[in-house]
């Protein structure tokens, strides 16, 4: 028997109004509040810890200490602050951030891995922020859609970022994101590797690595290889909003060639 | 010392606000609205609106690179403020707050802005 979707069974538990953690195969863990989620842990995207270290906010050591000093009511988010580390705001920002990005590459639709759920199970940071289980999903879907929409291609997410060596024009216009990638990038670290690096979220460094293909910046593997399939046509750029909404054409209908055999009988009847 | 929850309940009771919502620029994700009947579809256009500012400003100045610190926008009707907060990583987060034209001042609703994301992220 197949195990049931990751999706049926976060369904399930926020209908029981379940508090615990659901460990999901060896790649994460969910957490639960009273039915809804409050954080995310996946190990391919950097957690909180790792986004404040690499901020420069709290050494690695810190973060330990804080951990084990955090007690069974899991109050380490609340000691973060208090130490002054970062504020409130930050702190529910960053679990926010941490989150949803961990939830992008966890909870892929297709995927039915094995999960387990420890009832009473709490994260060490405690609650700071929830989102309700369908809206979650929602949010993957729509960050899917904008990724597609940078560039229609999944090719450069595992490979190598390489940036070109010359440009094509003059000039070009960067964000701070995207400068921080080409910087990093030497030619051997992924996607997934720089974002660890520079303690940046995994998806908003894919986009970006995403978007700088689509501007024609970096050297794809396809160019190399000689008689390796070319890439996807880049699709114009529409606002973001419209990507979820995107009708599928709509199908030619029998109708409509009666209606226009009828049309050309009449014409030519004239 | 205020949550993102209580940030957003201050700005909207700025005097003449009549929505607002913080926004998530990179992703361009709504993370709360209030007043709003469709947060995703306002965050999803802000976040256009801020991107091209972003890029326009940045060909438009001598120096190339630029950091908007905040845009007025003024329709027919309304105000919009766009506010943005410096975050510790993958920054910034926007704040956006639409104000009635008639029943505001632009001033006053500027600086309120200023010291309620100043509290945001006050240590």
């Amino acid at each position: 028997m197949t195990p049931p979707t990751l999706d049926t069974v976060l369904t399930r538990l926020a209908a029981d109004n379940a508090t615990g953690s659901l460990r999901v195969g060896k790649d994460g863990t969910v957490y639960l509040t009273g039915g809804r989620v409050s954080y995310v842990e996946c190990a391919t995207t950097p957690g909180v810890e790792e986004l404040l270290t690499a901020s420069g906010r709290i050494s690695a050591s810190g973060v330990r200490g804080i951990r084990q000093a955090s007690g069974p009511e899991a109050d380490g988010g609340d000691l973060l602050v208090q130490k002054g580390v970062l504020s409130r705001g930050e702190l529910e920002f960053c679990v926010l951030g941490a989150t949803l990005d961990a939830s992008f590459f966890l909870l892929r639709p297709a995927g039915t891995p094995r999960s387990r759920f420890k009832e009473g199970d709490t994260h060490w940071l405690g609650t700071h922020w929830y989102f309700d289980v369908p809206g979650l999903f929602r949010e993957c879907e729509r960050r899917r859609a904008r990724l597609e929409q940078a560039w229609p291609s999944g090719e450069l997410d595992g490979q190598a970022v390489v940036p070109v060596g010359r440009l094509n024009g003059g000039h070009v216009l960067l964000t701070a994101s995207q400068w921080e990638l080409v910087l990093a990038a030497d030619s051997t670290a992924t996607p997934l590797d720089l974002a660890r690096r520079l303690g940046r979220p995994a998806y908003s460094t894919l986009l970006a690595v995403r978007e700088l293909a689509a501007a024609g910046l970096l050297a794809t593997s396809a160019e190399d290889e000689p008689g390796a399939p070319a890439l996807p046509k880049r699709t114009p750029a529409k606002p973001s909003g419209d990507a979820a909404e995107r009708r599928p054409p709509p199908l030619a209908d029998a109708t409509d060639v009666n209606l226009l055999i009828r049309l050309r009988d009449a014409l030519e009847a004239l | 010392m205020i949550g993102i929850e209580d940030c957003l309940s201050e700005v909207m009771s700025i005097p003449g606000a009549l929505d607002a919502v913080l926004v998530e620029p990179v992703s361009g994700m709504a993370v709360m609205g209030s007043g709003l009947p469709d947060p995703a579809r306002s965050a999803a256009g802000l976040t256009e609106t801020f991107r091209a500012a972003l890029e326009g400003i940045a060909l438009a100045s001598p120096e190339g690179t630029v950091r908007i610190d905040n845009m007025i926008i003024t329709t027919e009707t309304s105000h919009h403020l766009i506010k943005t907060i410096e975050m510790v990583f993958d920054g910034p987060l926007l704040i956006c707050l639409r104000l009635d034209l008639e029943r505001s001042n632009l001033a006053l609703a500027q600086w309120r802005l200023g010291t309620i994301t100043d509290q945001l992220m006050a240590h």
